[in-house]
């Protein structure tokens, strides 16, 4: 970081783990602008301090952490969100990362791993871990598995190679040395597999609301 | 959305104790009213032709009055003992043979004048199949059959054509007795899975607010101090992995149809060190497969701890691409060296691999093994999907 630090908001329901959090990163030069305990006010309070990263639960009681990285990253071009979760509710992930969500830790990471999630998600790099690979992985199967004409993304042979080797725990390092592609490539791979699955949800949510006239347009 | 919360026990009592042959008792009920109605048409009808006109109406008055009393007995919702239904058997062969004491000698075998109870016999049958089935239903018609030729003397193709309907009526009542007990049973176990299943989510909900994020600040910080805290954080991050794997695999029953999603049988084995990915929608196979493959992961896991060395990390990977199910499972350990793979054939290192391999090819599937020195292992299942069609 050189003259402005990154500016962080941590979403969590449960304090201790909340001020944990901010706490450790505030201490490696973050500056935690804001803390939120639930989706509503997380959106409302992002609107205005326009963090540069976001850390986000899921779960967080009456509305779920995906409809806030929908809302936050779909207002705020320049915040990016980094969902923080103990869930293991898989799916759950896979929702927040099709809403706008720039990838997924653990809560278990170690303060180190958190810290390097937030610069690469600043950055604009996805974070992936193996159980994520594998969820994206099985989300692109289970489309290309529907009707023929519906539009839906497709990876690139490249792109399935990258992810599978994701999913089986390989580092990007990893992953350029066996494929012999620089690791600037893998990671654009990668990320490129989100990018596509992010456009492909707003699509079909736009085409959604005008289908079923919620779409905003007064009577 | 509003989610709706069941408390398990509580909405399930219904089909356990009320009989879901209920509205066949109050058919068969309504028959016995209805041919009563009708006997007494017959008797009225032939009138003065009796030998015994007082004994018709007398027997025809007490067919009423059981009537009356089985119309009560199997109408209350309690259970329907197996003595009563005898009792109502014989009440009717009674009836039926007070006929050999009302009607004339002539009545009864050249004019073929219907038996004082006539068609309300039938009744009986019909309650024998719904208390008891194929079987029940089956037995009551063949007695009743049985009393119609003894109580005319002998046989002829109407009486056969009597016994007939009568046995037919009791095997397809029962048959439908017992299927409508059958589906209110599977209707009943259904809604118990239901129940089971929301109740799992609600515990799942309050572990993860509250154990799961204590035990994940405690990991983290205990690393971040050291020393004996670190191991305490280690141990508090294993129960953690292992408390959430639990707490977010979905119930590992099998389906009605015999199938069951790998996904939860896996999701089980992660721990700290080994991590499993899987697809968001369910990889459906009969569930001995998927009991089979889950087997084969557990075990590839278990070499893992033993060979690949200390602290070696595994990843299993499953994918649906379809026709075919693919497993992976990879280490990061020690690997085994080129020419060592024939040595630790005979030491038994190789012993797994060889009854894993037998078990893929039972299931028509095919495994790789890729390994070098440090690199550790990869394995790779192929099992094509046999699934019903959907």
């Amino acid at each position: 970081m050189t003259e402005q630090p990154i500016s962080i908001m941590v979403v969590d329901d449960h304090p201790i783990w909340r001020d944990g959090v901010a706490r450790d990163l505030a201490e490696r030069g973050f500056e935690v602008r804001a803390t939120a305990g639930d989706a509503a006010s997380a959106v409302r309070i992002a609107r205005t301090v326009r963090p540069d990263v976001v850390l986000m639960d899921l779960n967080l009681g009456e509305e779920s952490g995906v409809e806030a990285t929908r809302k936050i990253t779909g207002e705020l071009t320049d915040t990016r969100v980094l969902v923080l979760s103990a869930s293991g509710e898989h799916n759950d992930v896979l929702e927040a990362v099709k809403a706008g969500a720039s990838g997924y830790l653990v809560k278990s990471a170690s303060a180190e791993e958190l810290v390097a999630a937030v610069r690469r998600t600043w950055a604009g790099d996805a974070v992936f871990n193996a159980g994520l690979a594998g969820l994206v992985l099985g989300e692109y199967r289970r489309m290309a598995s529907g009707p023929e004409e519906s539009g839906a993304p497709k990876l690139t042979d490249r792109e399935t190679e990258v992810l599978r080797l994701v999913a089986k725990g390989l580092t990007a390092r990893q992953i350029a040395d066996r494929l012999v592609l620089s690791h600037r490539t893998v990671e654009n791979h990668v990320q490129s597999t989100l990018r596509k699955l992010q456009l492909h949800n707003r699509v079909e949510l736009a085409r959604y609301a005008i289908e079923h006239g919620l779409d905003g347009e007064p009577d | 959305m509003t989610r709706r919360v069941r408390l398990p026990g509580d909405r399930y009592r219904g089909p356990v104790t009320k009989d879901p042959a209920a509205p066949l008792w109050l058919s068969a009920v309504l028959l016995r009213i209805i041919t009563l109605i009708f006997a007494i048409g017959v008797v009225v009808n032939h009138q003065g032709e009796y030998a015994h006109t007082g004994l018709a109406y007398a027997t025809v008055g007490g067919m009423a009055v059981w009537t009356v009393v089985t119309s009560v007995y199997y109408l209350r919702d309690t259970g329907k003992a197996v003595w009563f239904i005898f009792v109502d058997l014989l009440v009717c062969v009674i009836a039926m043979a007070m006929s050999r004491l009302v009607l004339t000698h002539e009545q009864l075998t050249v004019l073929a004048v219907p038996l004082v109870p006539t068609v309300w016999v039938t009744a009986v049958v019909a309650v024998g199949a719904v208390r008891a089935g194929l079987s029940g239903g089956t037995l009551f018609g063949m007695v009743v059959a049985v009393a119609n030729y003894a109580v005319r003397g002998y046989v002829d193709t109407d009486l056969t054509r009597d016994m007939v309907l009568l046995v037919a009526i009791g095997a397809v009542l029962g048959l439908a007795a017992t299927t409508s007990r059958q589906s209110a049973e599977r209707l009943a176990k259904a809604l118990r899975v239901e129940a089971a299943t929301a109740e799992r989510e609600r515990l799942a909900r309050t572990i993860h607010d509250s154990v799961l994020q204590v035990l994940a600040r405690v990991r983290k910080r205990g690393r971040e101090v050291g020393g004996e805290a670190a191991e305490l954080a280690e141990e508090a991050g294993r129960q953690e992995v292992a408390l959430r794997a639990l707490v977010s695999a979905a119930p590992l029953e099998s389906a009605e149809d015999g199938t069951a999603d790998l996904r939860p049988r896996l999701q089980v084995l992660a721990t700290d060190r080994f991590q499993v990915s899987v697809p968001p929608t369910a990889v459906t196979m009969p569930a001995s497969a998927a009991g089979e493959l889950a087997y084969l992961v557990r075990e590839a896991l278990e070499n893992v701890d033993r060979h690949a060395g200390l602290g070696a990390r595994a990843w299993v990977l499953l994918e649906d691409l379809g026709d075919e199910v693919v497993l992976s499972i990879r280490d990061d350990g020690v690997g085994i060296p080129a020419g060592r793979i024939s040595a630790a054939e005979h030491e038994g290192r190789m012993g797994i691999a060889r009854s894993i391999r037998g078990r893929v090819s039972d299931l028509g599937g095919t495994i790789t093994l890729e390994t070098a020195p440090d690199l550790g292992t990869e394995w790779e299942i192929r099992v094509p999907a046999r699934r019903a069609a959907r």
